[in-house]
């Protein structure tokens, strides 16, 4: 009686409760809601940045994707993922998504929905016209870091051997290209040569412009389990989430890093705390360098970098005393004036230690996006296939010969730049424009200008996942593209490890992956025939295996994704002849051998990949920041990162709820407390910020982590880049987003 | 399928598309787990360590425990929580924010993940009138029943963290159960599960349960969040770093307007003016005012009704009688309208009801005023929120026989009103500035009914029976009720630290 009493008044379960109830899960899964008990799970590593984790995708019985989970055993993540990882389904069922090709008939007039026959057809019309009328070279192509390497490679190859372009660039332009080009002129090609590992075993890392604790916790995950107890260098002019967690912060002036480094250097090699044996085997150019930097001592550099000449010599010493040293960088050293001579300065400091090729050693790009890295060698945008050049007569003969096409149809030129791209249209050379999976009207450098060069174009093709970017709000035709888990293919990491992305959801609507909007646009333009052999993302996988052979990147041992799938990712070189490392988890099965002393960590042997294997040290003196505070300009403006939750312009980040909720929803500035009071600037009160170019209203967010004379804006938000100034580093032509003069006042 | 005669390119659409929408069966997946048993989860070698081995003793609960050191900011935690949960889109049970501290000579943030503390004293179950909260005997954690709850939402104004969370779809409010039942079986909770630097762990706490209330040492709560003592938090956070001795949550300068619920602000407004008139009325004898203080109530009370996520269930409202004022008031107030009904119809027989009436209204009246008193909330502190409904009983009671007397009782109130606006709290900036054009109005209706009433006094000699009293009543009614509705969306609602801009 009493039991039934209480169960009328307490009602402990029923259809309410049964929504959250959990069952023993499968899989090695742990326990799970029942009502989203997987029928089966597939790995596939995620879309969003270059950590290259793997999610173990939850899939119902049709083979659909319901829920994720990060990859327990992948040698990347371990199990762990961040949130953007967590949540990387949900911005595909977003109601934002294109579902259908868009074509705005008149000037001003609505975009409307047209069938891809159509669209496909005025694609390839409107493009040839223009070619007709104003040159081959008048169209042009900017992509990606965000598609798989398949469909980079089909992308590239068919917009220059297929429609004739010339100039294609990538938003890696954006991101990556200051370690591409740094890379290669010192060690002869593209390669970072690091393994994650390497986060473990160094008893000093010194992270330069990154913040990996927001940026890659992933990354960051594998520096706290460092066991060595080690020092963490953190150079920012910002005290960041990474730079709370560190041993040392060094608080630069904007730009003031080369100054540092070479203050660093000149310290280091006047103590002669060097490695001799190392510079005189493996590099080339110290001489040169000793002598330029003797012009550099600690007490010279003081000013320039915000540095107090003791500081430096304290930065010096630690990097003395450590036996594992390594380096690591990513967007505050590869934005920049002179990001190349940056990354080099970078670089020189573990050549000229010797702090290269071991464990815990290196100088470490940290990558942006998931496939930068598979942009920068298959891209065919800057750099021929597989890291070759345009202008070698026998890389384009290679070329040529391995995917059965004429050699005239590859070009002898290469590319403009991204900023010179825009020039081009500008100017009225480039008259047709196609955008692949970026949105420049957010994310270019001097935002405006991008929006005013789209009245210079007869034609903006956009395709997207969503219809409602802010560049492809502007675009003439909208091509449906498929995203991340609705189609498959590889992306490569950070530490050059490949990996497989898969189909595990339903595109919407007529949305098609780009690897099938390449074929259709191959076929409607009629060189259908050139690329009839590249039917799957795998078959395409095979010819970039082959176009691999022999290059420094080598990886024509890898069979196929399942090989890939069960290795756990693998990382390049991985010639025929390779054996496996650690962390690739290869079975008897699949016919090689597990040999546990084989890292795929590069230069153990002091080889690069220069013509003489010597590394190159290279250097060249510090100029000022093109724009910097005046009078009437007075502080530094920095852009970046605004948290783990947020990713570049948001297209996809916003569509998530939960993402939403963990990033700030309004735009905000960073002011320092003592700059907040000297202009009457309360915490959270609104202000407006302005440069030379536009002017722009935020919330004022008064916090001392961003030191006196600057502040710090997150470049997820669209007005952002309505203020940055146009720089941009001349080797790598990659844009100084976070150096530029802008004032700051309460809003009236 | 290709179809005869169709020009190559749109036959290659229609196979592309076709393959588009198909999807590679998990039997023909080659990468499919094979695994398809129940085993140890493979997670289990990286959680072993932060959960405890064995269950509480007498004396203790579990509880999370942070460390800020070791929390690099990157909340995987809450999104892991929200996955492995089966949350619905935008619903989190853990949450993150910012704290910020320290000088020019050392900089400081930390970002802060929680989410419910399972208190030892938790304001969410003492203040549900269905008892849907129940403390878990053995373990401590606070476990929400979902399918006794009614969304009445009243735990989520007084958890002072910000806790629990309504639900729309299902019409009822859900919160964090430690994932009570993967810590049955010896798993981690979803958020230590998903930490990759391990920050988050389970410990166990002594509860001191001898003294007037339960209690926990709260010493190692998070400074910048709101005061322990409220409910005695059970969770840890910990660093050996220190924290600075000024903190301040990113969002602090930025307080959020809060929900709106109108079927309460009708609730309120209704029948505190049905009280004041029927007082009056039933003094006076006038049918009409006794008409009109009947529709009110009954509006008022029926609109609580809609406030309801799942008013099926509300029957078992009286459970919560010996310690949720929202019980009473439930109860008083529905014993106070069939009351009142009567008392109007049999008033002349019986002379006694009209006192019983009023008193019973009274005290329900008081329990409305002692649900929002019982808040962690500055601006719904007594004397406020005691001038605000009371002001409305009393001019209520005045208007229709002293409207002077009801102008100035009314001037007095706006003016209290005003002085809110003004003061340098969260809720005074919100007045200020998010809902500056309500506040406006608010006093423009309050403005006209003062006016309006005076008007009355001077050409009116029999208030009761002129339409101009009636033309003032609907003015400072509806003043009223956008004074209500700045009530809730002006609250200074608790929370945890948030990100910047709110």
């Amino acid at each position: 009686m009493k039991t039934t009493l209480d169960s009328l008044l307490h009602a402990r379960g029923g259809p309410t409760t049964e929504e959250l109830v959990q069952e023993p899960g499968r899989f090695g899964l742990g326990r799970l809601p029942s009502r989203r008990a997987p029928a089966s799970t597939v790995d596939s590593v995620c879309g969003f940045c270059a950590t290259g984790c793997s999610l173990k995708v939850h899939l119902d019985d049709r083979g659909q994707a319901i829920n994720l989970s990060p990859s327990p055993d992948y040698p990347v993540n371990l199990g762990m993922a961040c949130p953007k990882g967590w949540e990387a389904l949900t911005p595909l069922a977003a109601d934002d998504r294109a579902t259908h090709p868009l074509f705005r008939t008149t000037k001003g007039g609505p975009l409307r929905p047209v069938s891809w026959g159509d669209a496909i057809q005025t694609f390839v019309d409107r493009m040839k016209a223009v070619q007709y009328a104003h040159g081959s070279h008048s169209i042009a192509l900017l992509s990606t870091g965000q598609i798989p390497t398949e469909e980079m490679a089909f992308l590239g190859s068919l917009f220059k051997f297929g429609m004739g372009g010339l100039h294609a660039d990538s938003n890696t332009r954006q991101c990556m290209a200051t370690a591409h080009v740094a890379y290669k002129q010192a060690f002869g090609f593209d390669a970072p040569p690091y393994t994650y590992s390497d986060f473990e075993e160094s008893d000093v890392l010194v992270f330069s412009g990154a913040n990996p604790a927001i940026a890659h916790p992933i990354m960051w995950q594998r520096v706290m389990r460092n066991p060595h107890n080690p020092q963490i260098v953190v150079i920012d002019p910002r005290h960041t989430e990474t730079a709370m967690a560190a041993t040392d912060h060094f608080a630069i002036t904007p730009k003031g890093d080369l100054w540092l480094l070479y203050g660093v250097a000149h310290e280091l090699i006047a103590r002669n705390a060097i490695d001799r044996d190392f510079i005189e085997a493996h590099t080339t150019g110290f001489d040169e360098f000793a002598q330029f930097i003797a012009e550099y001592p600690p007490e010279r550099c003081a000013a320039a970098s915000g540095i107090d000449a003791s500081r430096i010599r304290d930065l010096a010493t630690l990097i003395d005393q450590g036996k594992r040293v390594s380096f690591w960088w990513t967007m505050g050293v590869n934005q920049g004036h002179q990001s190349t001579r940056i990354t080099h300065a970078l670089i020189n400091l573990a050549l000229i230690t010797g702090n290269i090729g071991r464990p815990g050693t290196g100088a470490n790009s940290i990558t942006g996006q998931c496939n930068a890295m598979g942009s920068r060698i298959f891209g065919n945008t800057t750099s021929l296939l597989g890291g070759r050049s345009f202008a070698e007569q026998t890389d384009r003969e290679d070329v040529a010969r391995l995917l059965e096409i004429p050699i005239e149809r590859i070009p002898t030129q290469s590319s403009l730049a991204y900023d010179q791209i825009i020039d081009a249209i500008e100017q009225g050379e480039i008259r047709a424009l196609w955008v692949i999976a970026t949105n420049p009207a957010h994310s270019w450098i001097n935002q405006d200008r991008f929006r005013q060069i789209r009245e210079k174009l007869d034609f903006l093709v956009v395709q997207d996942m969503y219809a409602s970017t802010e560049t492809a709000a502007m675009a003439d035709l909208v091509l449906p593209a498929a995203g991340w888990g609705e189609k498959d293919g590889t992306f490569i990491n950070s530490e050059r490890r490949i990996g497989v992305t898969r189909k595990v959801a339903v595109a919407p609507g007529e949305a098609l992956a780009d690897f099938s909007i390449f074929r259709l646009i191959a076929e409607a333009w009629g060189c259908g025939d050139m690329f009839a052999k590249w039917t799957s993302p795998e078959a395409v996988f095979r010819k970039l295996a082959l176009l691999s052979l022999g290059r420094p990147c080598d990886f024509s041992g890898i069979k196929g994704y399942d090989q890939l799938s069960v290795a756990g990712g693998i990382q390049w070189p991985f010639a025929s002849t390779t054996r496996p490392s650690v962390g690739d988890r290869l079975t008897d099965s699949l016919s090689i051998d597990e040999d546990s002393s084989s890292e795929r960590r590069l230069f153990a042997d002091g080889k690069f990949f220069t013509p003489d294997q010597r590394a190159r040290i290279l250097f060249e003196a510090p100029t000022h920041a093109p724009e910097s505070p005046s009078a009437d300009y007075s502080f530094w403006l920095n852009t970046g990162r605004g948290s783990s939750a947020q990713w570049h312009t948001g297209s996809r980040s916003d569509k998530s709820d939960v993402l939403r909720k963990l990033a700030p929803r309004e735009l905000y500035v960073e002011i320092h407390p003592s700059d907040a009071e000297r202009l009457d600037i309360k915490d959270g009160c609104s202000v407006t910020v302005g440069s030379r170019r536009a002017s722009i209203s935020a919330r004022a967010f008064v916090t001392p982590t961003v030191s006196a004379g600057q502040v710090f804006m997150p470049m997820h938000f669209r007005e952002v880049n309505r203020l940055t100034f146009a720089a941009f580093d001349p080797h790598s032509r990659q844009p100084s987003y976070k150096a530029c003069a802008v004032h700051i006042e309460r809003a009236s | 399928m290709i179809a005869p005669g169709k020009p190559p390119l749109l036959s290659l659409v229609d196979e592309l598309l076709a393959e588009q929408q198909s999807l590679q069966t998990p039997v023909a997946r080659f990468s499919e787990h094979h695994d398809n048993v129940q085993r140890t989860p493979d997670l289990e070698p990286v959680y072993r360590d932060l959960i405890p081995l064995s269950a509480p003793a007498p004396g203790e609960q579990y509880a999370f425990e942070v460390d800020l050191d070791s929390c690099s900011g990157c909340k995987a935690c809450v999104a892991g929580c929200h996955s492995l949960n089966g949350l619905d889109e935008e619903e989190t049970w853990r949450d993150v924010g910012l704290l910020t501290g320290g000088h020019e000579d050392l900089p400081w943030q930390q970002t802060v993940t929680s989410a419910c503390h399972h208190c030892a004293d938790p304001g969410c179950l003492n203040g549900c009138p269905v008892l849907a909260y129940e403390k878990d005997p053995a373990t401590g954690i606070v476990r929400h029943l979902d399918d006794q709850c009614i969304g009445c939402s009243y735990c989520i104004l007084k958890c002072p963290y910000d806790v629990p969370k309504y639900s729309e779809r299902l019409g009822i409010v859900r919160k964090c159960d430690m994932c009570h039942s993967r810590l049955a079986e010896g798993e981690a909770p979803a958020c230590v599960q998903s930490c990759p630097t391990h920050a988050i762990k389970i410990v166990k706490v002594a509860v001191d349960l001898d003294g007037d209330r339960p209690r926990v040492d709260t010493s190692d709560f998070l400074p910048g969040a709101p005061d322990a003592d409220f409910t005695q938090p059970t969770t840890r956070y910990v660093s050996r770093k220190g924290l600075p001795a000024e903190v301040r949550p990113a969002d602090a300068a930025n307080p959020q307007p809060q929900h709106a619920h109108w079927p309460l602000v009708i609730l309120l407004t209704f029948t505190q003016a049905a009280l004041g008139f029927s007082i009056t009325g039933l003094g006076s004898e006038s049918t009409l005012l006794n008409g009109v203080a009947l529709g009110l109530a009954a509006i008022g009370l029926s609109a609580s009704v809609a406030h309801l996520g799942r008013p099926m269930r509300a029957w078992r409202i009286f459970l919560g009688l010996r310690r949720s004022w929202l019980s009473r008031e439930a109860v008083i107030l529905g014993t106070w309208f069939p009351t009142l009904t009567g008392t109007v119809i049999l008033s002349g027989q019986f002379p006694l009801l009209a006192p019983v009436a009023a008193a019973i209204g009274l005290a329900g009246i008081v329990c409305s005023a002692m649900i929002y008193i019982d808040t962690p909330r500055q601006f719904w502190r007594a004397p406020a929120t005691a001038i605000r409904m009371g002001g409305t009983v009393l001019v209520g009671a005045l208007l229709p026989i002293a409207p002077l007397a009801a102008a100035t009782a009314l001037a007095a109130k706006l003016a209290f009103e005003f002085t809110q606006s003004r003061a340098d709290t969260p809720s005074g900036q919100l007045l200020r500035q998010a809902l500056k054009p309500a506040l406006h109005l608010r006093l423009a209706l309050g403005f006209t009914a003062v006016i309006t009433m005076s008007f009355v006094t001077i050409m009116v000699t029999k208030p009761i029976e002129s339409v101009a009293t009636w033309v003032a009543g609907v003015v400072w009614l509806a003043g009223e009720l956008v004074e209500r509705y700045l009530y809730f969306r002006a609250v200074d609602a608790a929370k945890m630290p948030g990100v910047q801009t709110g």
